[in-house]
């Protein structure tokens, strides 16, 4: 193994395209029926449309080869709505394990389900789906 | 002498029509009025359409399969194809090039949220990707132009029913997809005519479409989309310039903040480092 892998997770899902990344352009060069867990040290973010991505640095471990990861994710008004995401949520130097849908081609890249940074135990997830319903946050107090 | 005279009668008749041309009334300019304090106070009593509007994309997921357009059997074929490659996880790049998804698509499959703007005489219809995403809805009563330019979004003319907006739009760039999903489309093909309904109830903004596209279509495509709407502040319309992600941002060996190329696969994702 070339990777941290803590574990591979077989998914049901029972339609094409619902997918919580898809913003642009339609996500199924990523393995949805599959989770990939990498733990590592994120290297860049890039807040830009129509994809925010993560570069994570995975450490050798077992033998494998150490590599950079590129994660995919949906747009950054999109994950901002989703709750959580600020453009900083998620640094460099920040120390995560990444929950994703792996690309089918098997190489180092994916689409986010969910990132978890170790330090604070923050867990921020992309689904734009949760979002289907008029008025969220409308009973939020006033800030 | 007669060679002379062939070049005078000439003259002469090009001055006639010079003269003539100088003479035509000019053709009136059409001229938008200054909108009056009652045109602002007329808007106050259309509908609230305020907020930002969400997509239900679930909702479009199901149509892809549900409500699929009636396609002619060449338009099939295609989507089929495309089916196909999909399933084998090499969906179609449709929308990668950063082009507008244009109309009828952005209002099918959009998954960004988008707000609606009323002005005197004009609705305008604000989204969140391909850089500009508009559609500008004239209801100052104008009727279409003869021989439209060809745009992205087309022509739009509308006019209020009660609570409901109902668009007219022709207009529209052959190359337009009518795309029930981001992994799904073909081009209108051009002579593309749609007729939209919108009202709204209970907070649900919904877009009824009737889609005439007699190059790719066998009869009218009818569908209804769903919007939500939000108020919550961090539902704000933001800018999302979809050439954007074709670029990294870095520091040159100047200090200065610049984008540099960032290769992509043919899907629009950011190629791995191998």
């Amino acid at each position: 193994m070339n990777l941290s892998l803590r574990k591979i997770v077989l998914a049901s899902l029972l339609t094409l395209g619902a997918y919580p990344v898809a913003a642009h352009h339609a996500t199924t060069m990523f393995d949805h029926a599959k989770v990939v867990t990498i733990n590592g040290v994120v290297k860049e973010v890039h807040w830009t449309n129509p994809h925010v991505g993560i570069y994570v640095d995975v450490a050798s471990k077992d033998g494998g080869e150490a590599a950079l990861w590129v994660i995919e994710m949906t747009s950054p008004g999109n994950l901002v709505r989703a709750g959580g995401w600020t453009r900083n949520a998620v640094k460099p130097g920040d120390k995560v394990v990444i929950d994703m849908a792996p690309l089918r081609d098997g190489k180092k890249g994916g689409a986010l389900k969910k990132v978890t940074i170790a330090d604070s135990g923050k867990v921020l997830t992309a689904d734009i789906r949760a979002q289907e319903r008029a008025n969220l946050e409308q009973e939020a107090p006033a800030k | 002498m007669k060679h002379f005279l062939n070049v005078l009668a000439a003259a002469l008749l090009a001055c006639s029509a010079t003269s003539f041309a100088q003479n035509k009334p000019a053709e009136k300019p059409i001229i938008n009025p200054a909108p009056t304090a009652k045109d602002w106070a007329d808007i106050g009593k259309l509908p609230d359409w305020s907020g930002v509007w969400n997509p239900n994309i679930s909702d479009q997921d199901k149509q892809h399969v549900t409500n699929p357009p009636p396609w002619n059997a060449k338009a099939a074929a295609r989507i089929q194809f495309q089916q196909a490659e999909l399933k084998a996880g090499r969906p179609t790049p449709l929308f990668v090039n950063c082009l507008p998804e244009g109309h009828p698509s952005w209002m099918m499959i959009s998954h960004n949220a988008l707000e609606i703007l009323f002005t005197p005489g004009r609705v305008t219809m604000l989204g969140e990707s391909d850089g500009g995403r508009l559609r500008r809805i004239y209801t100052d009563g104008r009727g279409h132009p003869l021989d439209p330019d060809p745009t992205f979004h087309g022509h739009s003319i509308g006019k209020w029913e009660g609570n409901v907006l109902v668009i007219d739009t022709i207009g529209v760039l052959p190359q337009s997809y009518i795309a029930p999903s981001e992994a799904h489309g073909i081009p209108n093909n051009g002579d593309m005519h749609t007729l939209e309904r919108i009202w709204v109830e209970k907070d649900v903004m919904h877009v009824y479409m009737k889609i005439t596209a007699p190059n790719v279509l066998t009869k009218p495509y009818e569908t209804t989309r769903y919007y939500f709407r939000q108020r919550a502040r961090k539902f704000d319309i933001v800018e999302g310039v979809c050439q954007e992600g074709y670029f990294a941002p870095r520091i040159d060996k100047d200090g200065y903040h610049v984008y540099e190329p960032q290769p992509h696969d043919v899907g629009g994702n950011r190629i791995p480092p191998k």
